[in-house]
């Protein structure tokens, strides 16, 4: 192949990296905030499967490496989404600006909702909307 | 090593750059959550091809199986779950002729410190990879890759053969218990809350019962 060479691979993954990591900075909501941290994993797959194929031909450790990887994802996952539950049962949101109490306001456009204490909207019906 | 003597390859993997490349960039813009998940489902499709045209055909099954499959699934089921209304925590859905409004300040310091972190890491990367190539490009390209490169039978040989003397052996059971560690701290944030609730709101047994 001429294209998929090792430095084209590893700027692909690079740039998945980075948009990852953007997506991080960028989203409000800690799901999608997770969703950008796989971006970010996919990338790091990414150069473990052409450091592999591009410099190490006899055995296939760079693909364990990513067994091990996708493993650790797997947990990393089911974790953090568990937390995420807790957090919006006790919250009843997981936007990142409206659940912290250390920063200051969120610079939403509907400041006036977004600046109600997160206690607030923990009233006991809440949890009727997580059994939907 | 048998050589597909066409360049269908590099078209396929070129498209599939783009198209991870792009996908991605689509998730991390994409303003309704339940969109950018699919995406990213999406995204990884590509990515397993671009494995199997590295010759890593089950690691590109286990990203469409696993990964795909069902690491997405339970983003899918928690965003189900959560169900973020319009406007939770992105820009408004229902905002018309917003398409200007997918950048914000806080975007615009996102994109800033993203460009920071590019200009920190891009280097040394890029001297670490010149570095790599060089000799590589000296000898001819990628290494000579034994029979059944990334298949599932040689990818099981290099875990399991010789069981007691190999670490790998014991590093890939040990991913077990990294997976039920998780499982038992996913299941028991899930439920300590659940019981706390029941003490203090008039709702919860509903709660309580499903639970059980």
């Amino acid at each position: 192949m001429t294209f998929m060479t090792l430095p084209n691979a590893l700027a692909v993954a690079m740039l998945l990296v980075l948009i990852g990591a953007f997506g991080v900075l960028r989203r409000r909501n800690l799901i999608l905030m997770l969703l950008s941290v796989e971006i970010m994993l996919n990338g790091v797959n990414l150069t473990l499967i052409s450091f592999n194929y591009f410099l190490w031909g006899a055995t296939e450790l760079g693909h364990y490496m990513y067994m091990l990887s996708i493993g650790v994802a797997a947990v990393e996952a089911a974790v953090g989404l568990a937390m995420i539950i807790v957090l919006f049962r006790n919250h009843n949101d997981v936007t990142r600006d409206r659940i912290s109490r250390l920063g200051e306001e969120a610079d939403h456009e509907d400041d006036g909702n977004a600046g109600v204490p997160a206690v607030v909207a923990a009233v006991p019906g809440a949890s009727g909307e997580v059994r939907t | 090593m048998p050589q597909v003597p066409s360049t269908v390859p590099d078209l396929l993997s070129a498209a599939s750059a783009v198209l991870v490349v792009g996908l991605s960039l689509a998730v991390v813009l994409a303003r309704n959550p339940v969109r950018a998940t699919l995406l990213l489902i999406l995204s990884f499709l590509p990515v397993a091809l671009t494995y199997i045209l590295l010759q890593a055909s089950f690691a590109g099954l286990l990203q469409v199986l696993v990964y795909a499959g069902a690491i997405m699934m339970l983003f899918t089921f928690v965003i189900m779950m959560v169900n973020p209304p319009p406007g939770a925590g992105e820009v408004p859905a229902d905002d018309a002729g917003g398409a200007r409004k997918t950048f914000r300040r806080g975007d615009l310091a996102a994109l800033l410190l993203t460009g920071a972190i590019a200009l920190i890491v891009i280097p040394p990367v890029h001297n670490a990879a010149a570095r790599i190539t060089a000799p590589m490009a000296a000898s001819g390209g990628s290494p000579a890759h034994k029979d059944g490169f990334g298949t599932a039978q040689s990818l099981s040989q290099v875990i399991f053969n010789d069981p007691v003397n190999n670490p790998l052996t014991v590093s890939f059971e040990l991913i077990s218990i990294l997976i039920l560690v998780g499982v038992i701290a996913a299941v028991n944030f899930g439920r300590r809350k659940a019981r706390r609730r029941v003490s203090r709101d008039p709702l919860a047994p509903p709660v309580d019962g499903r639970d059980a």
